[in-house]
Order: C-alpha cells, then sequence, then structure tokens
C-alpha cells in the first residue's frame, strides 16, 4: 500500500511557489498550481539542480542552472537540455496537512 | 513535385532544423550533410561534463541513430560541401558528389582560429571543437600531470577547470586582464579569475605565447613576456571564425558570418542561414548580431526551418547561456559589446549576483553567478527596452518579474 508522509501545513505553500522537502532521504519538489499539489523529484535529470530554486510558471517547472523545462504534473521534459523526465508522486490533503507519496 | 532542402551543417542548428521540418510536416527530400563522422550532437558537454568523463557521447546525441532513416532524413556524414552555386542550385560535396536543391539552409558554424606560432605542429597541442578533439585531450588527463591552456574565453575556462577539477596541474595564458574581458567586462571577469586562483590554476594575463618547445613532442610554453612554462600538454583556445567557404562566389552577402535577415534568410532567393554562423537581424538590439551559444543554434534551427516552409515569424528570442565552472553556474543573458554602467544585485565577492549592463539606463544583457532565477527573470526587462532605475535593479526587496510595466512594453 502506498503510504503518505506529511511535509507541511497545505497553507505554507502558496499559489504559484515551489518548496522541496526531504522524504525518507529523498529531496521531492512540491509545487502549488492554483490550489493543486504537484510532487516530482527536485533533482534535475540534466546536471543535478534543485527545481525547486528555479522558476514555476503555469505548470512548467524551470530549472535554474541550465534551463530545462518540465511538466509538474507529469515529469514530462518540455525543452532541454535534459532528456530524462523527473519522477512525479501523488500528493494528497488531509486534516490541513499536505502529505506526499513516500 | 516533391521539393529538396539541403542543410549544411549537422551540428545543433542543422540537425534541429532537420528534425523540425519533418514535425512540420515537410514532405520532400531532406539532405543534412555535416563533415564529422557522427550524427548531431551537442557540445557543451566536450569542455565540461564529457571531457571528464562524468558523462557518455550517447548522452550528447541530439536524436537516436535510428532517428533520421525513421524519419526520412537523408544523412550524409564525414562529407564536407565544397562549393554552393546558387545559379544551378546545386551543392558540391567532397566526395564527389553534387546535391540539387529547392531551398537551402547554410548551418556549417565556426572553427577554431588559428594563430600561427613556432612551434605549433608539436604532438601534445590541441584545441576544441568536435568529441573527437574532446576525446584526444582526454587521454592526455590524468592526475598530476601538468597542462597550459592557452586563452581563457569561455572554452578556455571550462577546459581550464575541468583539467583542475581532473587533478591535472594548470596554467593559462591569456592576453587580456582578467577572463572573459571581451564578454564580461573587467569587474565580473576578476571574479572569474579569483575563482579558477582558489582552485590552484595558475593565471598569467596580459602575455601571449611566443612559441611551442619540445622534441617532437611538446614540453613547454614559451611566453613573450619570458616565461617557459614546463607542460605534459597544451590546449589552445583562442575563439572562433565563421565557416563561410562554401558560399564564396555566390551573391549571399558575408559580413562576419552569413548575413540574414530575421527571418533566417540571405538576399538570395531560397538560401537561410542559422546558428553559429548567422549574423542575423536582431529586433530588440535593432542590429545584426552573431551569438556562438547552445539555445541560439537550437533555437534558430526550429525558426529556420519554419522560414523555409513559408511560416515563422521574426526571430527575437533574447541570447542566453550558461558556463559551469568548478561549482559554479554562470548565466547571461542579452547582448552587449559597450555599455556605461554595470549594475549589481547581489555581492560580486561573494560570487552570488546578477549584474546588469547598462547603457542609456537601458539594461542590453545580464550577467549571473549562481542566481540562475533571477537571470531568468532579467530576460524580460531586456527585452522590454525600458529604462529601469538602478536603484530598484539593486534592491534585493524589489521583484525582478514586476519591474516591467505592460503600456512600456514595445515587443
Amino acid at each position: 500500500m502506498t503510504e503518505f508522509v506529511a511535509v507541511a501545513g497545505v497553507d505554507e505553500l502558496e499559489a504559484g511557489e515551489m518548496r522541496a522537502f526531504d522524504v525518507r532521504g529523498v529531496k521531492i519538489a512540491v509545487a502549488n498550481v492554483g490550489g493543486a499539489f504537484h510532487a516530482f523529484d527536485d533533482t534535475c535529470t540534466h546536471a543535478g539542480c534543485s527545481l525547486a530554486g528555479g522558476d514555476l510558471e503555469e505548470t512548467t517547472v524551470i530549472c535554474p542552472c541550465h534551463g530545462s523545462e518540465f511538466d509538474v504534473r507529469s515529469g514530462e521534459v518540455l525543452q532541454g537540455p535534459a532528456r530524462e523526465p523527473v519522477e512525479t508522486y501523488e500528493t494528497r490533503v488531509e486534516d490541513g496537512s499536505l502529505k506526499i507519496e513516500g | 513535385m516533391s521539393e529538396t532542402f539541403v542543410i549544411v551543417g549537422a551540428g545543433l542548428a542543422g540537425g534541429t532544423a532537420a528534425s523540425t521540418l519533418r514535425q512540420d510536416g515537410f514532405d520532400g527530400r531532406v539532405v543534412l550533410i555535416g563533415a564529422e563522422k557522427h550524427p548531431p550532437y551537442e557540445r557543451p558537454p566536450l569542455s565540461k561534463e564529457y571531457l571528464r568523463d562524468e558523462s557518455s557521447f550517447e548522452q550528447a546525441l541530439l536524436q537516436p541513430l535510428d532517428f533520421y532513416g525513421e524519419n526520412g532524413i537523408e544523412l550524409k556524414c564525414d562529407v564536407r560541401a565544397t562549393r554552393i552555386d546558387d545559379r544551378e542550385k546545386t551543392v558540391e560535396l567532397d566526395s564527389g558528389e553534387q546535391v540539387a536543391y529547392d531551398k537551402l539552409l547554410f548551418a556549417a558554424g565556426v572553427k577554431n582560429r588559428q594563430v600561427p606560432t613556432p612551434g605549433s605542429g608539436l604532438d601534445g597541442i590541441y584545441d576544441l571543437r568536435t568529441v573527437a578533439d574532446s576525446d584526444l585531450i582526454r587521454r592526455e588527463i590524468s592526475p598530476g600531470r601538468k597542462a597550459v591552456v592557452v586563452g581563457m574565453g569561455f572554452i578556455g575556462s571550462e577546459v581550464a577547470a575541468s583539467l583542475r577539477q581532473s587533478g591535472v596541474e594548470v596554467t593559462v595564458v591569456d592576453r587580456n586582464k582578467v577572463p572573459l574581458r571581451r564578454v564580461l567586462g573587467e569587474e565580473v571577469g576578476r571574479v572569474i579569475e579569483v575563482i579558477h586562483r582558489d582552485h590552484g590554476t595558475e593565471l598569467i594575463f596580459e602575455d601571449t605565447v611566443a612559441a611551442f618547445e619540445g622534441t617532437g613532442r611538446v614540453e613547454s610554453v614559451v611566453t613573450s613576456a619570458g616565461h617557459s612554462l614546463g607542460c605534459d600538454f597544451v590546449v589552445v583556445a583562442l575563439g572562433v571564425e565563421p565557416v563561410v567557404e562554401p558560399l564564396v562566389g555566390t551573391g549571399v552577402e558575408i559580413d562576419n558570418g552569413v548575413v540574414v535577415d530575421e527571418y533566417f534568410r540571405t538576399g538570395v532567393e531560397g538560401i537561410y542561414a542559422a546558428g553559429d554562423v548567422a549574423n542575423h537581424y536582431h529586433p530588440v538590439f535593432e542590429r545584426h548580431i552573431r551569438v556562438e551559444h547552445w539555445q541560439n543554434a537550437l533555437k534558430q534551427g526550429q525558426a529556420a526551418a519554419r522560414s523555409m516552409l513559408g511560416g515563422g515569424e521574426p526571430y527575437q528570442e533574447i541570447p542566453w547561456f550558461w558556463s559551469d565552472q568548478y561549482e559554479h553556474n554562470l548565466q547571461y543573458s542579452g547582448f552587449h559589446r559597450e555599455w556605461d554602467e554595470l549594475v549589481v544585485r547581489g555581492s560580486l565577492q561573494e560570487r552570488s549576483f546578477v549584474a546588469f549592463y547598462r547603457k542609456d539606463e537601458r539594461i542590453l544583457a545580464a550577467v549571473a553567478i549562481d542566481r540562475g532565477r533571477d537571470l531568468r527573470r532579467s530576460v524580460p526587462l531586456i527585452k522590454s527596452r525600458q529604462r529601469i532605475e538602478a536603484s530598484r535593479l539593486r534592491d534585493p526587496d524589489v521583484d525582478l518579474r514586476k519591474l516591467v510595466t505592460a503600456a512600456n512594453t514595445r515587443l
């Protein structure tokens, strides 16, 4: 069964913002896109930079180091130099806390 | 009758143009001609991850090997276009073959500048442009060996950093006062200088190579100021020049590369140029510019293909590039040659800043070290051509995204 780990209060991450959390040793970024939470590997598949340190434009996260773009919903590469998608994770909101599959 | 589009140059611009033609539905013949043995690949890793043996060549390939066959792209590798005949509309190859075209994209890129120097024919002296070059340098790398890098532009700086990170003892000789002076200026160049010195790289400025010495193989580099630098190998990185020879004798205007408009059209009907070789008109900077970087080749390959298909829009992407040196990520966006003020947000000393090159209060370009987010947020400021107060640019509490006002945005 998939387990969920509480990482923050729902109101700690505003719409349009991203933050990275350590979920059992894996750095996972969460983006708040208009109230919907999308979780994905924080580590860019190109050169390992933290995606949460980049910019979020609607559902696209842009790596701060080399400009690779990923769809936060699917992890798919929208623009290189990255070639490999990032892993995505399920999220859920329960009792006011944000939880990530872990 | 089906048309033939020929692309001369199978680098990032040419390779991207070929795949864009297919993606956008072109069903004529596509011939892609490349001077190297390999299908199109990306060059940024050659001075960085690939040189340090941290990534493979396969990772640098633009497309999987079977892509070209599957998409009906006739890829001709290891063959050079020697002459283009714009009246007969043919391309002559050094294999003796002739290829007729209806439209031609010239994306032959640049070649390394050769500076005649006594002893430059000795073994152990390299330059870097292709994966074959990078392979030769890789073979020389092992901890404790001594290298001299000649020239400290982006390639020289990145090679020096990668060699040093691989345990090589590195000395760099550059004619300027600081690294990257031509592009970044002295203040920012000084920051790069200190980063390299902190990693134990020896830097010699305002000096040039007088001769390479050795018996059969290079053993030392003698500079004009009289230094004699013992070494095991040398990497020369003195910049590049556009490859334009095949166009000589055509009606295509050559001036700092191939002169094209904002649709990548030369003055000759049916001939286009894109990538490093293209001196293209840029509506934001209101002048022709030629840019030798990854994003430029990628975006121009796409845009030129669309233009060849009769569509496309005026190209107004703001040039952008990155350079990774040691643990630092440098990014630059815009285009500037001269400026009257450098406005720094953050700290040069702490190596965490974005700096704006301004002329008449307009931002022409920005450079950042370890501030990728700020750099990205600066691009709209450049594109807007607005005058923005220096105090607001400097203020860390002012959100860069809020500095462009819609009313003043010209583009």
